[in-house]
């Protein structure tokens, strides 16, 4: 199962800028109550390197939507929107990602981070931070993930799953189902006729 | 009792209804189950360890995806997802989710394990692939199923590219499934093998290029391959290639003969002769390269980081005339592979190459052969053929034919030369925000770099001093050590720690510091080139 962290990679700067320069990109990835994902991410670039960007990606969108999609497998993904910010060489891309959790055989829910050893800082109790610099781009991208689980989730804690690679593990209710009517109902009726009886008999 | 009636039959409904309540809750409607399939339009079964594989090119060869919505009210358990491909896969299940909440969706890839006999397979069918999706509670009429039919090619079939036609916008689209090329390199054939062992002990009489890393050992054995198909008569023939539509994808469709197809049947297109050398030296040990070029393909290696190449094609043919010396074909390779160089160095998108050993590491691996004693005999008679004739004389190292290019960097007006490896690529003052450096050469790993630094100081003490000033304001900072006109160090950066050695040059004005190195963790990998361009510093 690939991991919504290797999303990113091609959207990343496809040349480096000398050896000395580093791009810096941020991705907020917000999961909801039953495991899909908001994802958004931002980045501002140096001049050549957005031109660059905008040759292969910026000017044509529907490459970059393809190959996110293809570069991510394991995930339906919809509802992309790009925004382009050319005065200050930057974009902002968001899009769901579905499928991004799931619960296993004891119930657990799982967020697969596909980092080994992921350095995570926890910012709050549901948000955690992680910083990657993919080797692909030797280091010269740098790469800040903001995760943020569900509200309900309880008993957070990482755990390394069958290759070693981090993953996120914990637990959830489901959401309400709504409102039964013919429970209710039921309910409110063998009351009425439990107290109806109970009456008459006291009465007699 | 009369007065009882009434209420307690009140009652009664009520306790009815709740159980009523509980019992339609187990009833799932299958109809608010969302399936949506996303497939493969076809399979090549010369990549059938790659379609298996989720990690082989990042997952993006799959048989299909499943999407599965949870639109009842109800959490379902144990949501099991299986598939099978009659003939081909028995039922195999995918996944197993513990639970699936009220509109939680469940995305399941398919990465089929297609049995070993599938590179038997030398004709074109229409399979269809069948799936289930059942859980925990369900009725035989609950469970939910799903078929889809894709294109099953024969083993020798390479389909240039799997993306829809309606999304093609570019010349890397349209040769999308390039690395999948490396399928077809079969080094781990018995036949191939067994060529391979003929060549090294029958024609080259010895050949150690994988042990030594000489380059010039590796261009004997490249020139040894060569030699072997000329003197097998081994002629230039076609195959073929045609226009082809399934489904929403269309693309060129070639007929690749593997490797031992090729040996045994003495004839081979561009594309086909590429991959037997490919073959052949990744048999040897050595890091094969295929060159893909617009309308032609040909074959070389990668040794220490430089780039060798071969015009394999240069056998022509009785019929067609124009047979190359090896030497002519070693040539005319390194001649297309300074063009190759130029336009990729442009930008050409049209001029890519297939490092075959880089792809397998990507999960691209060859399909698995059998043994064959007929096509082992065939090796032996083409193994007689080549001492039929003149006895093939390879380059020995002290009388070389071939000579082995030396590329070098030389500045206009200072007195700086080093050797460049092939396929590095040099850009000059590449750092406006740096002017003291002259120039930089970056390998094609991105990660070895020979950068110039051109100081108006008189020592290499100032010199690193000024360095380490500019560096500073960029996060960076050097530790280093000086040994009269020899540096070496380390830079430590956010990027990680960069070692590297360097020379200290007098020029006028000032002096010049070369310095070589790469990333901390690749540094003991890069060593024996970093150590060559160090050497050729003058």
């Amino acid at each position: 199962m690939k991991s919504i962290i290797n999303l990113i990679v091609c959207i990343a700067l496809l040349s480096s800028i000398g050896a000395y320069s580093q791009s810096q990109q941020k991705i907020e990835m917000k999961i909801n109550e039953v495991g899909n994902a908001k994802l958004n991410i931002s980045m501002t670039m140096k001049a050549q390197e957005w031109q660059i960007w905008n040759s292969n990606y910026g000017n044509n969108p529907s490459a970059l939507k393809r190959d996110i999609e293809r570069s991510m497998p394991a995930y339906f993904l919809d509802d992309f929107k790009l925004e382009k910010d050319d005065m200050n060489r930057s974009f902002n891309l968001s899009l769901n990602a579905y499928g991004v959790c799931e619960i296993n055989k004891r119930g657990k829910w799982i967020v697969d981070t596909e980092q080994k050893d992921a350095q995570l800082t926890e910012l709050s109790e549901t948000k955690y931070m992680l910083v990657s610099s993919p080797p692909e781009y030797g280091g010269n991208l740098q790469q800040t993930y903001i995760i943020e689980l569900p509200e309900d989730a309880k008993n957070i804690k990482t755990d390394k799953n069958a290759f070693g690679k981090t993953v996120f593990e914990f637990d959830m209710d489901a959401p309400s189902s709504g409102f039964n009517f013919i429970r209710w109902a039921g309910i409110l009726l063998f009351i009425v006729g439990g107290g109806w009886a109970s009456k008459n008999m006291l009465d007699k | 009792m009369k007065k009882l009636a009434i209420p307690l039959v009140i009652g009664l409904i009520g306790l009815v209804l709740i159980a009523l309540s509980f019992m339609r809750s187990k009833q799932v409607n299958v109809d608010d189950i969302d399936i949506s399939i996303d497939k493969a339009s076809f399979i090549m079964p010369a990549a059938h360890r790659v379609y298996a594989n989720p990690d082989a090119m990042d997952g993006k060869y799959y048989l299909f995806k499943a999407k599965i919505t949870n639109n009842t009210s109800e959490t379902l358990e144990d949501v099991t997802v299986k598939y099978r491909i009659p003939n081909y896969v028995d039922w195999t299940e995918l996944t197993v989710s513990g639970e699936m909440f009220p509109g939680q969706t469940l995305v399941v890839p398919c990465y089929p394990k297609l049995k070993n006999d599938i590179t038997e397979k030398t004709t074109e069918s229409v399979e269809k692939t069948e799936i289930e999706i059942s859980w925990d509670g369900a009725e035989d009429d609950d469970i939910i199923e799903e078929d889809f039919t894709f294109k099953l090619t024969n083993r020798n079939e390479y389909v240039y590219t799997g993306i829809k036609s309606e999304e093609i916008s570019s010349w890397a689209d349209m040769y999308d499934n390039d690395a999948l090329i490396a399928c077809f390199v079969t080094p781990n054939d018995p036949i191939v093998k067994y060529y391979t062992q003929n060549l090294q002990e029958k024609l080259l009489k010895g050949e150690a290029a994988s042990v030594t890393q000489k380059p010039e050992d590796a261009v004997r054995f490249l020139a040894g391959i060569y030699e072997a198909t000329r003197k097998s008569h081994m002629v230039y023939s076609g195959t073929k290639g045609i226009p082809k539509s399934t489904e929403d994808v269309q693309s060129i469709v070639q007929q690749v003969r593997l490797p031992r197809e090729v040996i045994t049947g003495n004839t081979g297109l561009c594309i086909e002769l590429s991959v037997l050398y490919a073959s052949v030296l990744s048999a040897a040990g050595i890091d094969p390269i295929v060159y893909m070029v617009p309308g032609h393909a040909y074959p070389g290696f990668r040794m220490n980081g430089q780039y060798y190449a071969i015009e394999a094609t240069g056998i022509g043919g009785e019929g067609l005339g124009n047979i190359m010396t090896a030497e002519e074909a070693f040539n005319q390779g390194q001649k297309q592979l300074n063009e190759f160089i130029q336009k990729s160095q442009a930008g050409d998108p049209r001029y890519t190459i297939v490092d075959i050993h880089n792809v397998n590491a990507q999960g691209v691996t060859s399909m698995d052969l059998k043994d064959n004693d007929f096509m082992r005999k065939k090796v032996d008679n083409i193994v007689a053929s080549w001492s039929g004739n003149s006895l093939v004389q390879p380059n020995s190292p002290r009388d070389p034919k071939i000579r082995v290019p030396e590329p070098g960097i030389r500045t206009n007006n200072n007195a700086l030369s080093f050797s460049i490896p092939n396929g590095w690529q040099t850009m000059m003052h590449p750092l406006p925000q740096m002017p003291i450096v002259t120039a930089q050469v970056i390998a094609p790993d991105q990660m070895t770099t020979v950068t110039i630094y051109d100081i108006a100081v008189s020592n290499a003490q100032q010199g690193m001093a000024t360095i380490n000033q500019y560096f500073s304001s960029y996060g960076m900072q050097v530790d280093y050590q000086i040994n009269g006109n020899t540096l070496a160090g380390q830079t430590y950066s956010a990027n990680g720690n960069f070692s590297w050695i360097g020379k200290v040059l007098r020029r006028q004005g000032g002096i010049r510091i070369v310095a070589v190195g790469t990333q901390d963790y690749m540094y003991n990998q890069n060593s024996g080139i970093i150590n060559q361009v160090y050497n050729s510093i003058k």
